[in-house]
């Protein structure tokens, strides 16, 4: 029976997944946040209503996960506080894809000068610390606009993607994949969308998981350690407000609070470590041990 | 010999150049920064009734640089003034070399990191060669997904958890500072040390189990990779001992870590301004995080040059340790 | 026990009798190598041919009990003279009769030296292994050997892996193999990836201290020409069956079993027409494709009967085949 490229990785994914149903539980929890990014904020009015005089109410139907400080009910703030970091984090995944990919195909395909001068700029960016870089740029740009951010956090995190795609490349030079390509006369368009593309989509797709992953957790301690406005509400800011403001370490009362955005980063992580799991297997089924 | 001069010799001008680009970056931040608050001091000044000659010495004292004339002059002057590690003063601590500061708060995090970093390597690699053996099993399953969980999961909370249950909810170690001044003088003696060690604990420990998990990771799929080369075969054919196989195998596996330890400084040195302000630890990292809620400009900069800078070393150094213990690099020459 | 000690033992022959290992895969416990009955004669050189897949690696595994998983001997009996039958020792018993007792030599190709280690240190390794007290003897030993073989013995010990050509490595392995005065000697395809006058040298010095040393040796290889060129006897492996054994002379004068033949006939010649050499049609089978039932080449083979399909051939008088011993008989 023979399947098409297409079949043949659904099937891949079907067998990664039935194998340990763990990771059917990371696909859930991943299917979970997207959700909650896109349709949480329907649920809710813009402005969640609060109620000072119910401040930290004891967790009930009502408010499954207690109240913040102003009476506002938590899960209803980590619920709507998903989208925007969430969007933020994917626009600059993308960014990160896009000059990631495009640096280490070049620099892999042409090596020589080109690749050099792009590996040593790739080198600088993995070697500045990022997230000191990101807190510096916080006093001279204005990152209230999604779309700056996003750019900032995606061109920080660029090198890690490159080094692997040109590393890929190279090693698929090595195996003969574009002599022979060339050696058909394909034009090198062709060899670059045909030939090399498919071959290091893993590593992509794998990268780009993590680096949405990354950007979610860099916004978040952006607004946890407060150096953005706190104007907007999401995790970072709940958990500012919960360790350095309302004193949420010392009373119990405020504890949901604190361990609401806690929980929802660690929910969100183990979502990410048990796809990836299934990612590395799909792309690498060798690492399939009995 | 030579050839190993002649890597240390191509780090140092890579090394040089990078901080040189940040530099540069810095500089221009702080001029193209809204409102630019060389000119806001420098303006400050005159309206205290300073004469526009004194106003603008002092503003170049705290910035390094005069902020009149043209652009290169202002930079060449930043420039010589870091040549001398002059970085400039405070401005708003008046009067406070930034250098000294910066100088006096890399220490204690260099002491977290490099103990964290130590630690995380050794846990990480030993259970990481365990996940490696074991992984078909249960343990070596559990042991992978527990070390890309914490892997995963961003420094600052696993600070928070910490800070929360150790020193607010249990209050078994102290909720800052570097030592306590009221009990101990600095000096080379047991309570100080023990003091210093106390304080350091927590901090340290949210670093080294922030990073074990990527160690973990790291060396499991190291320890696969190399199980499948020959050589451990024929070892196992020429009737070695078991012992002397693994140590064939732990040395050959931990010997591609030292890259990943190179690029590790970055991010750990990243997460020192988290734990730094949780765990209310005056190093590089509060350094920095405290000079931009003070709009302390000159120390900004100078704190994130000192980081980079720590960093850039720590690559170097890593990167080194590397060719010194793999022939294949140490005997090219 | 000293090495003086066991150099005066009598050599050691071996016998492997109905030995069956079998293989764990998704698709059940596959044979890799099925009820072979083979006698490697104390002092002779042993050839053992076949195609990659043919099993052949796992059998010379098996004479240091060393088949790797999810691999395991099912039946059957390596006994090896002063050892034992070697399937039932144990773990410890396996690493003190390696290296020791059973040189192991590996292909030029794979690395068979930690490369973070000079050979010297490698060589201390295995004297500390093996408990040798007298390591500065080992040392001697070791550069005796390495001059033998025509190396700079001083220098080959200071080296790391990556400093060695192919040709030195194998002379290397070749060293470690019988440094410690191992009397049976198993080289596989120690020539293959060589070029070809390395290659000459290597079986030059296989012979040689084969010779000078009193061993009993196995040599794996798919090239006819190396059996040829060294070894007194010879046996054909095909689909985890010895199909043909014999004296090499005679096998290779008057092949009889029709996958020799084929494997005979597809050598080209320097000399004479090209297209003398006839390569065998069809594809040697791997692991999941081998026929459970009846002759395992039937599928290749020009003279294949009714009866091949459902009954596996028994070896007589040094072949396995339906044909040959129906027309043998008449």
């Amino acid at each position: 029976m023979r399947l098409s490229v297409r079949q043949r990785f659904w099937r891949g994914v079907w067998v990664a997944l039935k194998r340990r149903p763990s990771r059917i539980l990371g696909v859930i929890i991943m299917a979970l946040f997207v959700f909650m990014a896109i349709a949480g904020p329907w649920f809710y009015p813009d402005r969640l209503p609060y109620n000072v005089d119910n401040m930290y109410a004891p967790i009930s139907w009502d408010h499954p996960l207690s109240t913040d400080f102003e009476g506002v009910d938590v899960l209803a703030l980590v619920i709507t506080g998903t989208r925007g970091v969430l969007l933020v984090a994917v626009a600059a995944g993308l960014v990160t894809m896009l000059v990631g990919t495009a640096a280490g195909l070049y620099a892999g395909y042409r090596r020589g000068a080109a690749d050099s001068v792009l590996m040593r700029i790739a080198d600088f960016a993995l070697t500045i610390p990022g997230f000191p870089l990101l807190i510096v740029l916080t006093t001279a740009m204005n990152f209230g606009a999604w779309w700056k951010m996003a750019l900032v956090l995606g061109l920080i995190g660029w090198g890690g993607l490159a080094r692997a795609v040109r590393s890929q490349t190279l090693s698929l030079r090595e195996r003969g994949f574009i002599e022979a390509a060339r050696g058909l006369g394909l034009p090198t368009r062709h060899i670059v969308t045909k030939e090399l593309l498919p071959n290091v989509a893993p590593f992509i797709a794998t990268n780009l998981l993590m680096a949405v992953t990354g950007y979610i957790y860099a916004q978040v301690g952006l607004y946890f350690l407060g150096v953005l406005p706190l104007d907007t509400s999401n995790w970072g800011v709940m958990l500012n407000a919960a360790v350095f403001q309302s004193g949420a370490l010392i009373s119990p009362d405020a504890l949901p609070y604190l361990l609401a955005p806690l929980g929802a980063i660690l929910l969100l992580t183990l979502g990410v470590v048990l796809i990836v799991d299934a990612l590395e297997e799909i792309f690498n089924p060798r690492l399939r041990e009995g | 010999m030579r050839g190993f001069l002649r890597r240390l010799a191509g780090h140092l001008t890579r090394g040089l150049v990078m901080i040189w680009v940040v530099v540069t970056f810095t500089f221009f931040l702080i001029r193209l920064m809204p409102g630019d608050p060389v000119q806001v001091q420098y303006e400050k000044l005159i309206a205290q009734g300073m004469s526009p000659d004194q106003a603008a010495s002092a503003t170049a004292v705290t910035y390094g640089f005069v902020p009149h004339g043209p652009v290169w002059k202002q930079y060449l002057e930043y420039l010589s003034g870091l040549i001398r590690l002059d970085l400039g003063v405070s401005v708003d601590s008046q009067g406070v070399a930034v250098a000294d500061r910066v100088f006096g708060a890399m220490p204690w995090t260099v002491l977290l990191v490099l103990s964290g970093i130590l630690v995380s390597f050794l846990v990480g690699v030993v259970l990481g060669v365990v996940a490696a053996l074991k992984r078909s099993t249960a343990v070596g399953h559990s042991l992978s997904i527990a070390g890309s969980l914490l892997h995963g999961v961003p420094p600052f909370v696993i600070a928070i958890v910490l800070a929360a249950v150790f020193t607010r909810r249990y209050r078994w170690f102290p909720s800052g500072g570097q030592y306590n001044g009221d009990e101990v003088a600095p000096g080379f003696y047991y309570d100080f040390i023990g003091d210093v060690a106390y304080h350091a604990f927590l901090p340290a420990a949210a670093f080294a189990i922030a990073s074990y998990g990527g160690w973990l990771l790291a060396m499991r799929s190291s320890v696969a990779s190399v199980l499948g080369d020959d050589f451990l075969l024929a070892a196992e054919l020429r009737g070695l001992t078991r012992m002397t196989r693994f140590r064939y195998l732990a040395r050959n596996a931990i010997l591609p870590l030292f890259t990943v330890l190179a690029i590790s400084f970055g991010l750990v040195f990243g997460g020192s301004i988290f734990i730094e302000r949780i765990f209310n630890y005056p190093g590089l990292g509060m350094l920095l995080f405290a000079s931009i809620g003070a709009r302390d400009f000159s120390m900004m900069s100078g704190a994130f040059l000192m980081i980079t800078a720590a960093v850039i070393v720590a690559n170097i150094l890593a990167d080194l340790l590397y060719t010194f213990i793999d022939p294949r690099v140490r005997r090219q020459a | 026990m000293s090495i003086v000690e066991l150099s005066t033992e009598t050599l050691p022959g071996v016998a492997i009798s109905g030995l069956t290992i079998a293989y764990r895969t998704d698709a059940g416990e596959l044979a890799a190598v099925s009820d072979i009955t083979l006698g490697l004669p104390a002092g002779t050189i042993t050839g053992l041919v076949g195609e990659s897949g043919s099993g052949k690696s796992t059998l010379a595994l098996s004479l240091l009990g060393a088949v790797q998983k999810p691999g395991r001997v099912t039946a059957g009996s390596v006994v090896i003279d002063g050892i034992g039958d070697i399937t039932k020792l144990d773990e410890h018993a396996l690493q003190s009769v390696r290296g020791a007792q059973i040189g192991y030599v590996f292909q030029a190709a794979q690395n068979s030296l930690n490369p973070l280690k000079t050979v010297g240190k490698q060589l201390l390794d295995l004297g500390r292994s093996h408990r040798v007290k007298d390591l500065r003897g080992l040392l001697r030993e070791a550069k005796v050997l390495l001059s033998r073989m025509g190396l700079a013995a001083e220098r080959v010990l200071d080296s790391y892996q990556h400093e060695l050509s192919g040709g030195m490595r194998q002379r290397v392995g070749i060293m470690f193999a019988l440094v410690l005065n191992a009397h049976l000697l198993v080289l596989d395809e120690p020539t293959t990836a060589l070029d070809m006058i390395t290659q000459a040298n290597i079986l030059q010095i296989v012979r040689d201290v084969h010779a000078e040393r009193g061993l009993t040796t196995l040599i794996v290889t798919h090239d006819v020409g190396v059996v040829a060129e060294v070894a007194d006897r010879m046996a054909v492996m095909y689909g985890g069956r010895v199909v043909e054994h014999g004296q090499t002379m005679e096998i290779l004068g008057a092949p009889r079993h029709p996958y020799t033949r084929g494997l005979i006939s597809a050598i080209p010649r320097l000399t004479g027409p090209v297209d003398a050499a006839k390569p065998l049609p069809g594809t040697p089978p791997t692991l999941g494709t081998i026929p459970r039932t009846g002759c395992v080449f039937r599928q290749r083979c020009p003279l294949r009967m009714e009866i091949c399909d459902t009954v596996a051939p028994a070896m007589i008088g040094g072949v396995a085949c339906h044909a040959v011993n129906e027309t043998e008989q008449l």
